[in-house]
Formats: structure tokens, sequence, C-alpha cells
């Protein structure tokens, strides 16, 4: 199981397609830095199927105000669930 | 199409107010400095009194959500610059009305600066209005 994270906009670049194309069944992604855009309601359209495997990063969420604006299946974690997630996964992978 | 939004736009009263100098903002706080840069570069012409429009469009709009904070590193974020606007005689402020329904926004969550909703055709009057456009 690999971990994704992912720095850009889904509503700015079309980078999250390149994601979702190479993500595994078991894979995970977490949004951080503008990828937390991601994490908006509106912004499902653009990462369906990740029920469950959808993270955000609570840091910079809150610097955009955007904590209490995110979608349910998104699940928020701080730098150290970061870390979590880093050691359960068998590598990372960034896109940006 | 109505009239007014066909009319030609040079500045008369027929739609927008002409302008010298349009700020397009369409990247979001924290991610990078061109949200930053591109209101230091309005108030910059404002100073030199020029007649400044600032046009939120893109992730720009995620600039007007309130509750913003100083970033996890340091980032100072563009919360304050907003707040200096209007001391530099920047009022012209518009949202591209699209862009807040792409991200699933609406009027009421642009909380941080008295703004004007823009449809894509008032955009368009909006680019013609002014004699530059700096895109940030």
């Amino acid at each position: 199981m690999n971990l994704h994270l992912l720095n850009r906009s889904p509503f700015s670049s079309r980078i999250h397609d390149d994601v979702l194309n190479a993500m595994g069944p078991e894979d995970q992604l977490l949004l951080i830095e503008d990828g937390v855009n991601g994490a908006l309601d509106n912004a499902e359209q653009h990462l369906a199927g990740l029920e469950g495997r959808l993270f955000a990063l609570r840091e910079d969420l809150e610097s955009r105000g955007l904590l209490g604006r995110c979608a349910e299946n998104v699940i928020v974690v701080d730098v150290d669930g970061f870390v979590a997630l880093t050691e359960a996964a068998d590598k990372t992978v960034s896109w940006f | 199409m109505s009239d007014v939004m066909t009319a030609p736009l040079a500045g008369d009263d027929a739609g927008m107010a002409a302008g010298d100098l349009l700020v397009m903002l369409r990247h979001g706080p924290h991610g990078s400095s061109w949200l930053r840069e591109g209101l230091e570069a309005a108030m910059v012409a404002a100073a030199f009194g020029r007649e400044v429009g600032l046009l939120f469009t893109g992730d720009g709009v995620m600039a007007l959500l309130e509750g913003q904070q100083v970033g996890p590193l340091g980032q100072k974020g563009s919360d304050n610059l907003l707040a200096a606007l209007e001391m530099y005689d920047v009022e012209r402020c518009y949202v591209d009305a699209a862009a807040l329904r792409a991200r699933g926004l609406t009027a009421q969550d642009v909380t941080l600066l008295p703004v004007t909703l823009l449809e894509h055709d008032e955009v368009v009057a909006l680019t013609t209005a002014f004699s530059r456009v700096l895109s940030f």
C-alpha cells in the first residue's frame, strides 16, 4: 500500500487525474498545502472513489480557513497523523 | 443578449467604469506568494494614483474566506493585506461567481471584503474596461 501526497488544488490543475490513475485499490491519498482545496465539499467530483482513503492535513486546512468546510468523506489528520500514515505505507509518492 | 450586456465599454456608464489597472488574483493563500504579490502590486499602483480593480478568480476566491490563520511554516497568508486595501483606496473588488460556484461556495462565504459578484459577460466587460491587466 502506497501513500500518495498531493499539493496542488484540483481546481487549478489536472494532476489529481494522474494521481487517481496511479493509485491502487488500497492506496491512500493525503492532501497537503494547496491540495487541501480538494477537501472542499464540491471537490468530491474530482477525487471520487476514495472512501476511507482520502485524508487532508489539518494544519493546511486551518491556515486556509477550510477546516469547517470539508466534505464528509475527508479524514482530517494532523502532522502526527501524517507520520502515522507514512509509517503504515510501503512508500510515499509525491505529486506536485 | 440585452443592450446593457453588449454595450461597448469605453469608460462611460454603459457598464463597467473605466480603470487603469485590473489585478487578477488566481491563486489561493499560503501555497505560493502569488496572491500576496498581486495584492501588493495593486496597492503600489493605487498609491501612485491609479484607478485599480481587483478580480478574484480561480483559486483566488479562497482568499476571501473567513478564519484564515498563519500557515504551519509561518506563512503570513493574505487576510492582513485585504484589510489594508481600503486604506489604499482600492475599493473596486470583484469576484468571479463561477469560480465560487465551482468550489461549492456562495456570496455568504465571502466575508473579508465587500465585493461585487460577476458572471461571465461581466468578467469580460471588466477586462475590457481596464486599460491594463496584470495576472497573479
